[in-house]
């Protein structure tokens, strides 16, 4: 309790501090946000995904064997730095049972920092002998002082599903949702339901869910970071465990959680921000089971 | 062991609290019904229907039983214990609040145990405390995978303003708080109250009160998530 209590004047510290360096024209946090977020609203983000979506369908990826690698990082939080995201990305094209890698949120950290982002992206060697695909979710930080136009320039949609067969012709399946604004949204909501009603009919081998915000308050990691309401928790694991999901991956917390409930394990996986302690990413193994293992950036 | 141990705080609270001994006191008991209107992203809109009790044990101890039902399928029970002390200004209460949510449209139990301490003034109430919530998925299977899922430290407050004195036959308040008779949101989850009443004689009150609650004020993006509208009567004997 009196490690709690440290730890929780500590967040409220870093909180204030937060707030008096949150102004100028290098501000990280959009402050004004609290009240009314500058990017579009999750529905408007939704439907904006939708269109994409409904242009270009969704991607079926081929895996290269039947046990296959997913690489999942978080909260990069890219601003002028990228040492990790670099290190990210060469370990998962030098892969090659990694079809996919997926990108939780909170990829850049504030305003203006997509372009370093990309540019750290496209600066190291495509693997000629594999495909390289890199999924990505929006984060909070990935929309603040009206940046989701940028976000979505880059990755066209953050509301979709991606499906990978193995050579046997297994399928599993992810599903990346948008919770920047820490809420679903009852559009999203609604598309979430209907395409795990689909996904009963498919006999999918797994399926995983894949988002930025995590679920519990468990303790008290990163201090301020908040969660979905109640209800909507409540919802969403229902939901989820009711379709058979067997993965919930998530960040937003900087700090890795893992959490048996339903059924499901809930995982919050480590940052990889430049300059946190113990950066991790999640190295994934879809076979017959999933089993999955944190291995340090550094 | 933790959560053992948080599991033991909240029984051994609630023995406590079974056995205050009930004590003459000229302070009023009262009852009291609400129904609303109220609308989120995830039931969309659903009624409450809310029914509370006030009993004054003793002139330094109260009681407050609160029980919610919903047409979204989702129920609360909720017991305060409140020892108060007067003040030259004002009086000091210390809340000890015991609740529980059955969400049964989503299949989850949650319990929460809350300690606070308070300090009610003519036209300001300002409580913090603390609380622990224990997270149980329906159906549960003891000593299977699943887990109670524990949150066991986090913050409640609630900063109440009131335009006139408490004591007024009318009035209108504004409140900030993670925390009303029927939910305890997580810190960093604020809502927000306006309400008032109007006393039409000794016995009855009249009470409307609407409340907001946004998604992701802390994640910098706040977004509406949840309104309600209650009014209801409150009877004094």
């Amino acid at each position: 309790m009196k490690k709690n209590i440290q730890i929780y004047l500590g967040s409220l510290l870093s909180v204030f501090s937060i707030i008096l360096t949150a102004c100028g024209p290098d501000a990280r946090l959009d402050m004004a946000g609290m009240f009314a977020g500058s990017s579009p609203k999750i529905d408007d983000r939704f439907t904006e995904s939708q269109v994409y979506n409904n242009q270009h369908g969704f991607c079926t990826l081929q895996a290269p064997a039947e046990d296959y690698h997913v690489y999942v990082c978080t909260d990069t939080h890219i601003t002028k730095t990228q040492k990790r995201w670099i290190n990210f990305i060469e370990t998962y094209r030098q892969d090659m049972l990694c079809p996919v890698a997926v990108h939780l949120g909170d990829i850049i950290d504030a305003q203006n920092h997509f372009d370093e982002m990309y540019s750290a992206y496209q600066s190291v060697p495509m693997n000629p002998a594999k495909s390289d695909t890199l999924m990505a979710i929006a984060g909070n930080h990935d929309i603040y002082f009206k940046q989701w136009p940028q976000f979505i320039e880059l990755f066209k949609t953050c509301t979709y599903y991606f499906i990978v067969r193995t050579p046997s012709g297994a399928q599993d399946l992810f599903i990346c949702y948008d919770s920047a604004d820490g809420t679903v949204g009852s559009k999203q909501l609604q598309w979430l339901t209907q395409t795990l009603q689909w996904a009963d009919t498919q006999g999918f081998r797994h399926i995983v869910a894949c988002t930025h915000t995590h679920f519990f308050k468990r303790d008290y990691s990163q201090g301020h970071t908040s969660n979905y309401t109640t209800e909507e928790t409540f919802a969403l694991l229902n939901l989820f465990a009711k379709h058979g999901v067997e993965m919930l991956w998530s960040g937003h917390d900087h700090a890795r959680e893992v959490t048996k409930v339903k059924g499901m394990t809930c995982i919050v996986v480590d940052s990889m921000k430049d300059g946190d302690k113990n950066p991790f990413y999640m190295l994934v193994t879809m076979g017959k089971s999933i089993s999955y293992e944190f291995i340090p950036v550094d | 062991m933790r959560r053992r141990f948080v599991v033991a705080l909240v029984l051994m609270l609630g023995a406590i609290a079974s056995l205050a001994q009930v004590q003459p006191t000229d302070t009023k008991y009262m009852i009291s019904l609400h129904t609303g209107y109220a609308h989120n992203l995830t039931y969309g809109s659903y009624a409450t229907f809310d029914l509370d009790a006030y009993v004054p044990i003793h002139q330094h101890f109260d009681m407050q039983a609160n029980l919610r039902t919903s047409t979204a399928n989702s129920h609360s029970l909720g017991v305060q214990l409140r020892p108060k002390f007067a003040l030259p200004v004002g009086e000091l209460y210390i809340e000890d609040r015991l609740m529980m949510r059955f969400v049964a449209c989503d299949e989850f139990n949650e319990f929460l145990h809350a300690i606070s301490l308070g300090y009610m003034m003519e036209y300001v109430n300002v409580q913090v405390g603390v609380y622990t919530r224990v997270i149980q998925p329906l159906p549960y299977i003891p000593r299977s995978e699943d887990e109670l899922i524990c949150e066991p430290f986090d913050v409640l407050y609630r900063v109440e303003a009131f335009v006139r004195p408490r004591t007024s036959p009318w009035n209108i308040s504004l409140a900030l708080s993670n925390v009303d008779n029927y939910q305890v949101e997580r810190m960093w989850q604020p809502m927000f109250y306006l309400g008032g009443w109007y006393d039409i004689n000794e016995h009855w009150r009249v009470r409307m009160s609407g409340k907001l609650k946004l998604a992701g004020m802390f994640h910098l993006n706040a977004h509406y998530y949840a309104s309600e509208l209650r009014v209801g009567a409150e009877y004094r004997f």
